[in-house]
């Protein structure tokens, strides 16, 4: 069980000739994910969604709040007692192109960090040969042809599986998949979710799935806890399949509304909300964070800022003062 | 050059590469008509051949490749094919505009937009440079952007949407009526992508182009495009009017891409990735259909035949199956 509470970044950035400037990442952000379940962050790029993965698999500092691994706060722990509890939330990156040593065959990029394992915990001489075997069979890999290639010969999606399996060589509780499929081949990406999915079911490991791609999200598990991170703040979270049916926040009504339409299978939802403009730097902190782009503001939306909570008919948390579910998304044709 | 949206005839065109094994087909035998005034989608994944293709209709196959076979046709220029030198130099820009795969990452970081737009401008012999200068603004504030800052801007004070926005204008400004836009939206925000869609459309519809967007993203195509082709192992094994194949697939290949999509609604566990991988220069078998490896619909004759294209009304299907169940019918 991995929880955050009010988890707050800023990035200071070197100032020019009027001072520093500062760049809040999170504006206090709360999460938890229990064991062998999931959850998938949200947004667009710059929402702040990549560093909380970072803080939650430990390579990043928080300036405020507390995340607890197993009921452990890291905080008051010096950085060489905080590893073994990191150790068990590793992290998948996007690109599996640069995310693997080209110099080294599949055997060693899984070797190395599986003789640090066989040390930690006294196994015998050919246990590492064994368990790599068995790190690749659990990604639907093949040992035998897979253990001796190099990286260049694997397709994008052969190479994500590896990645996976490197990051099971240390038995994790969770993992953190950072756009895992984004730069897979199209006909591939369901391979990934699907594998990510099976990991969760067979291991219980965790799965932490960030990404821009709503649909993707889905295939992590209905039951996935959905968290839509909009300039450092949750705006709306809940079951993922309650989300994308009935999403009340105006962003992320934005954000489904954007998903292109099959057109010819598909139909577009009746009511798409296309934000008044794009995401800038120097849009207003007071009040909603997505009032300027907003089409529906009203009264009081720029005074105080709206926080995560229910109301009444609305199942899900979100922070908006006037919440209304809206038909967004595409239906199949044949449902109609 | 007519102001006019030219059409293009892409006739039995065949790319190689020049590999340790010999010279291998990145693109095979290809014949695609662009009509005048239309978006023409091409999909394929990694290794399609669809990049290759896109820079055959400037002639900029760069070596170990060369165009070994076929001929690009285009109004007002003629076979491309045939084009070297000045000729194809002074083409690329003022006929043909090229919107680069990552544009964001294809401005120069030294210097500000602005610069990079005279020095087009100059090497394409533009004489009316502030009137080149102004086009740019009125076409960039037709995207929604300030004109006159992106171009005093430098790249890294640009967005990825604004770049994508800036690479846009640079295939415009010259007045180009045939545009390629390659892989426009990759590496973008979904909403950012839904903004630049709208914008290729709108301006495709405004100046009167004929386009071509290439794209790993059905989506993509499926927003912008009146025509889908697709591209799989150098071959174009399907194409018709973008509703209809979405609607009614035909190619084993195409009806798998399009199950693979993860969609919002819909059953979760019939949506499944294609078993094996898409084939590389080296792996793409050299006779007999290209999907076979990957294909639930496999005969005999896929191992040894490749399958002809067969045109029926406006669609066009390259598949064995296909064919075969269309005589038992």
């Amino acid at each position: 069980m991995i929880t955050g509470t009010g988890i707050t970044k800023t990035f200071k950035q070197r100032g020019n000739m009027l001072g520093k400037r500062e760049v809040p990442a999170l504006r206090g952000v709360d999460f938890a994910i229990t064991k062998g379940g999931s959850a998938s962050f949200i947004g667009e790029s710059g929402c702040g969604k990549t560093t909380l993965g970072r803080i939650i698999a430990g390579l990043e500092t928080y300036d405020a709040g507390e995340i607890a691994i197993d009921g452990t706060p890291m905080s008051p722990l010096k950085v060489k007692q905080r590893q073994p509890h990191f150790r068990k939330i590793q992290m998948i990156h996007q690109d599996p192109y640069s995310a693997l040593n080209p110099t080294r065959t599949i055997y060693q990029t899984l070797q190395a960090p599986l003789a640090l394992r066989a040390g930690q915990t006294g196994r015998p001489e050919g246990w590492i040969d064994e368990r790599a075997a068995e790190v690749l069979s659990l990604v639907g890999l093949d040992p035998g042809t897979v253990l001796s290639r190099y990286p260049h010969q694997l397709s994008g999606g052969m190479r994500q599986r590896v990645v996976i399996a490197r990051a099971l060589t240390v038995d994790p509780e969770m993992l953190v998949a950072d756009e895992a499929v984004s730069m897979i081949d199209v006909s591939l990406r369901l391979g990934i979710l699907a594998l990510l999915k099976d990991l969760r079911e067979r291991l219980g490991v965790s799965v932490l799935f960030i990404t821009h791609d709503v649909a993707t999200a889905r295939y992590i598990g209905g039951d996935s806890e959905l968290y839509v991170i909009y300039r450092g703040q949750v705006v709306e979270r809940g079951p993922v399949d309650t989300i994308i049916a009935d999403p009340v926040h105006p962003y992320t009504q934005s954000l489904l509304s954007a998903i292109p339409v099959l057109h010819g299978l598909e139909r577009p939802g009746e009511e798409p909300v296309v934000p008044l403009e794009s995401l800038a730097e120097d849009q207003s902190d007071s009040g909603c964070l997505f009032a300027p782009r907003c089409p529906f503001r009203g009264d009081g939306c720029t005074d105080e800022r709206p926080l995560l909570q229910v109301t009444d008919g609305v199942p899900q948390e979100h922070a908006c003062y006037y919440p209304r579910r809206r038909s967004v998304i595409a239906r199949p044709m044949s449902e109609v | 050059m007519a102001d006019q949206a030219p059409g293009v005839r892409i006739d039995g065109l065949t790319v190689v590469y020049k590999t340790p094994a010999g010279e291998l087909p990145a693109v095979r035998g290809i014949s695609l008509t662009l009509e005048p005034g239309t978006i023409t989608g091409i999909v394929g994944e990694s290794g399609s051949g669809k990049s290759t293709l896109a820079l055959s209709l400037l002639n900029a196959v760069q070596p170990p490749g060369r165009i070994a076979a076929g001929s690009v046709e285009i109004d007002g220029l003629g076979d491309v094919v045939g084009l070297a030198g000045e000729q194809l130099r002074k083409a690329r820009g003022a006929h043909i505009g090229y919107v680069f795969q990552a544009a964001q990452n294809s401005l120069n970081p030294l210097k500000t937009v602005g610069k990079q737009l005279l020095d087009l401008g100059r090497s394409h012999g533009v004489e009316d440079l502030p009137g080149l200068v102004r086009e740019a603004r009125e076409l960039l504030g037709r995207m929604g952007l300030d004109g006159a800052r992106v171009l005093d801007s430098h790249q890294h004070e640009l967005s990825g949407g604004m770049r994508q926005r800036v690479g846009i204008m640079l295939a415009l400004v010259l007045n180009a009526h045939l545009v390629v836009l390659d892989e426009p939206t990759t590496a973008l925000d979904m909403i950012t992508q839904a903004n630049i869609l709208k914008i290729v459309r709108e301006v495709h519809a405004e100046r009167g182009l004929t386009t071509l967007v290439i794209t790993h993203d059905i989506g993509v195509v499926a927003e912008v495009a009146d025509r889908l082709a697709v591209m799989y192992g150098g071959r174009l094994v399907e194409q018709g009017p973008t509703r209809e194949v979405l609607g009614a697939p035909r190619h084993p290949y195409t009806r798998g891409l399009i199950k693979a999509i993860p969609r919002l609604v819909g059953d979760i566990d019939e949506a499944r990735a294609l078993p094996g991988r898409p084939p590389t220069l080296a792996t793409v078998p050299k006779e007999g259909c290209v999907f076979r490896e990957r294909c639930p619909q496999r005969m005999d004759v896929c191992d040894t035949v490749d399958p002809s294209v067969v045109a029926d009304g406006a669609r066009v299907v390259a598949c064995h199956a296909v064919t075969v169940k269309e005589h038992a019918s």
